[in-house]
């Protein structure tokens, strides 16, 4: 059950049923086209709005609030949409009829999630100088600290020799080497940026969608919008595969991230084409990575695929014993080679097919599975259908068009981050 | 508001929120059940009380010693018959599977929206009749291996390891859960039909399932299992793991490939008793209190760039151990550990601030309300709080009670120097 409704140009409000829930959710997605040369201002901006607003400037004051409100969670999160931004504000808490002494909880929440985009704190007409610095620093220990988690480093440096210069590649992070240069007023002009030119949507779970519609105008009355359209699709070009391999000494299991392009944003696949293409290929317990790299040849502890239909890209990672990482990328080709020329069996097909399914039929029961689930058909410009709609197109989802869609993919960047020579010899 | 207007609240307003029914079967199962109107997926979980920590026990008056790792590998051996592996029956139903093993117990769930009663009888058949031979074992060893050396690069699973390490001298949450590549070498079939002898019978397991599902429904399965029969009487006696008295190691230092110092500052507790929910919630509560994200001293270490965002405190319990840890990343880590001692040591003196206690108390009641809100999270609730030897009732009952008197009495015994150890991680030379 869902509803939505254009309220302004570039404006919607989206009301899911949330009857069975304990809680209720507002979300507010700012949809925006990412630059190079203000991506560390836009990747700080979500930790400053998110320490407080005008209303509530200070961030214990703003914690003490949400934990009042029983413990609310208040995310403000940034996120790709091909080569777009996405500027995320959510707040999820316990219903109205939970509220021990009968507060209008909801009503808080909408309060709360408007205030943070639409009247952030400010001093002297641009962002308080304190939280920007502080927030600086956060985010360059955030960057920092990517190398710690060793999967993580590895998919990102795959990613980063994959996209290059192209505008997919614009670091959602943002740059250390920017810090320096990200002020409180071009915060506040990269902040005035989104708010003019984005696409916003706002869904409801369980709150009253009047009120959130009400104070949503009311919001953007004060604000010159010129919304932009959504970017359109794109796909690195096909190359030669190439080889990059980092040694970190210390590191026990090393990590294999490889890269694959379609080579052109013409003839996109459906969604449903793809999540059952990588379902056989890597994205499940029965997918063939799993059964054959990892359950019989135990070349990996993980090994799994995914895709991205907007920037035309294929992942595989996976994590291997050091000096495997050749005879691992082998066995991956290998399988991705025996799907593209071989059958697809019916039998791999049912199991991905029920397990997709079921795991649509799992979104209703999850206000952020729901969320997801509406939120993307929008970011993909699609019509709304619930998640039942979408079990009915991945039955129709053929072996065949499975194999051509793998077929579509190039090798193109194979990252291996391990330890030395030296190391593995011992 | 008044304490007891809180109380009265609480206990009013959470009923609903945290109703199911459950039974215990003549074969001794408990069957929990959480009828969710209006969900149309099921998650099911079959946990047994036995985990890493559990190493010496007697089966039938023999007594037998586990390598690290036991509980862990028993888990991954469990997904395989002699007619083939779990997943490819799970496959058939659209069921998403996995596992998971713990310090004091190893869990088994799927979530499913269709085959009720074929997935439950995977589950209930693929645990009941386990099939262990050489040849599987050792395929097993390597992939255990991977995963092994996958969390030897976690610079917070190092972290916690070396911990305990300093905190505990023979208790076995010294030892990794999965053990080491040499340690589940020493794994043969009998030691394994051992284990699930002793601790797969039903008497020692829950069944816990909420979402599109009834009681009955659950029940009938564990019927078609042979679960509403006597099970086969073992006598089993698990050797406690006592608590430790001798004075910890003071600190310890290794280095990671990383980019910042990680550390370490914890404290060794008395161990929870079975089943005291007053003094879970207290020491769960404890490490918010410190330095929870509404601390003053929370804000100091932020606003100072001294810690991580991800800066926090949580407690570990399980039996014969319990203790709480303060983790982050610092370039300053020795100061920030000096700031948190001073910290307690406030608390200790002054008490702790009224109004943030109510805070935390607020959030924990919010945070178990959401936590019945998911199919996945009501089934695990329910089968935690069983194995911790209580039901969800009990805990908001003792969430509802405690005061801010309580928690200052907490603080006159707990976090104490004398059982305190200090663990830093050094980024390595590159």
């Amino acid at each position: 059950m869902f509803e939505r409704k254009q309220l302004a140009p570039g404006v919607y409000l989206t009301t899911l049923d949330a009857e069975k829930f304990n809680r209720c959710r507002i979300t507010i997605h700012l949809r925006y086209p990412a630059l190079r040369r203000s991506a560390t201002d836009a990747a700080v901006l979500p930790l400053v709005l998110e320490r407080g607003y005008a209303q509530c400037p200070d961030m214990t004051a703003l914690s003490r609030k949400l934990a009042r409100l029983y413990g609310a969670d208040l995310g403000v999160d940034l996120g790709t949409a091909g080569p777009d931004r996405v500027l995320t504000v959510d707040i999820c808490g316990i219903k109205d009829k939970f509220a021990l002494t009968g507060e209008n909880l909801s009503a808080e929440y909408a309060d709360i999630a408007f205030g943070i985009v639409f009247e952030p704190y400010l001093v002297d007409g641009a962002f308080d100088p304190d939280a920007v610095r502080i927030e600086k620093e956060t985010l360059d220990r955030r960057l920092q600290a990517e190398f710690n988690n060793k999967r993580l480093y590895c998919v990102r440096q795959a990613r980063r020799r994959f996209y290059g210069d192209s505008p997919a590649g614009i670091e959602l992070g943002g740059y250390r080497a920017d810090l320096p240069k990200v002020t409180p007023a071009t915060l506040k002009a990269e902040y005035d940026r989104i708010l003019s030119s984005s696409s916003i949507d706002v869904m409801v779970q369980g709150a009253d969608s009047a009120r959130v519609a009400d104070l949503l105008l009311q919001k953007l009355e004060k604000v010159q919008r010129a919304p932009q359209r959504f970017a359109s699709a794109m796909a690195m070009p096909v190359t030669e595969p190439r080889h990059y391999t980092e040694n970190i000494p210390g590191v026990t299991q090393a990590k294999l991230c490889m890269l694959f392009t379609t080579g052109t944003p013409e003839d996109l696949p459906s969604i449903s084409q793809l999540r059952m293409a990588m379902g056989v290929f890597g994205g499940s317990a029965t997918s063939r990575l799993f059964r054959n790299v990892r359950e019989k040849q135990s070349l990996c502890y993980y090994c799994g695929a995914s895709a991205l239909r907007s920037t035309g890209v294929m992942m595989v990672d996976s994590g291997v014993e050091p000096g495997g990482e050749a005879k691992a990328e082998a066995a991956i080709l290998k399988e991705l080679d025996d799907l593209c020329r071989g059958p697809v069996t019916e039998e791999e097909m049912d199991d991905c097919r029920r397990s997709l399914m079921s795991g649509m039929e799992a979104l209703g029961d999850s206000l952020g599975g729901l969320e997801s689930w509406y939120y993307g058909q929008i970011a993909r410009g699609e019509a709304l259908a619930p998640p039942e709609y979408g079990k009915v197109l991945i039955q129709a989802v053929t072996a065949e068009e499975v194999r051509e869609l793998l077929n579509s993919y190039h090798y193109s960047v194979c990252y291996a981050v391990t330890a030395d020579n030296k190391e593995v010899a011992q | 508001m008044s304490q007891d207007q809180t109380m009265q609240g609480i206990r009013a307003k959470a009923a609903d929120a945290i109703r199911c029914q459950s039974t215990v079967l003549p074969s001794g199962l408990t069957v929990l059940c959480r009828t969710m109107p209006g969900y149309s997926t099921v998650h099911a979980m079959y946990a047994t009380a036995f985990g890493s920590t559990t190493r010496r026990f007697t089966l039938d008056g023999k007594p037998v010693e586990l390598p690290a790792g036991t509980a862990h590998f028993l888990e991954h051996k469990m997904f395989e018959s002699e007619q083939g592996d779990a997943f490819d029956l799970y496959a058939k139903t659209g069921a998403s599977a996995n596992a998971f093993t713990g310090y004091d117990r190893t869990c088994y769930i799927f979530t499913a929206s269709g085959k009720i009663d074929e997935n439950l009888d995977i589950l209930l058949n693929m645990v009941g009749h386990p099939w262990f031979t050489e040849a599987t074992i050792a395929k097993e060893q390597g992939i255990i291996g991977q995963e092994i050396k996958m969390y030897d690069d976690s610079p917070d699973w190092r972290l916690m390891t070396g911990l305990f390490r300093c905190l505990y001298k023979d208790h076995p949450i010294r030892d990794d859960i999965a053990g080491t590549v040499d340690s589940i070498a020493e794994l043969t079939p009998d030691l394994l039909y051992a284990c699930t002898d002793a601790f797969y019978r039903p008497g020692n397991m829950v069944l816990s399932v909420a979402g599109n599902i009834t009681l009955d429904q659950a029940v009938a399965a564990c019927r078609r299992a042979g679960l509403d029969k006597p099970a086969p009487d073992h006598t089993v006696t698990v050797a406690r793991n006592s608590p430790e008295n001798d004075p910890p190691q003071a600190e310890m230092q290794f280095s990671m490939p990383v980019n910042k110092p990680c550390f370490a500052l914890a404290f060794r507790e008395a161990p929870i008793p079975r089943g005291d929910v007053r003094t879970e919630m207290l020491a769960d509560m404890l490490p918010d209190l410190v330095c929870g994200g509404l601390t003053s001293l929370y804000r100091k270490l932020y606003d100072q760039a001294l810690v991580n965002p991800e800066f926090s405190g949580d407690t570990v319990s399980t039996s014969g151990c319990c203790v709480i840890a303060f983790t982050g990343e610092s370039e300053t880590p020795r100061a920030v550990a000096g700031m948190v001692r001073e910290e307690i040591t406030r608390l200790r003196q002054e008490g702790v601030d009224p109004e943030l206690f109510t805070l935390v108390k607020n959030q924990m009641y919010g945070e178990i309300l959401a936590d019945l809100e998911g199919v996945e999270d009501a089934a695990e609730a329910l089968a935690s709080a069983h194995l911790r030897g209580n039901t969800l009732a009990d805990e908001i009952e003792a969430l509802a009670s405690l005061t801010v008197d309580d928690i200052n009495g907490a603080l006159q015994s707990m976090l104490s120097e004398d059982c305190m150890t200090y663990v830093e991680i050094e980024p390595q030379n590159q």
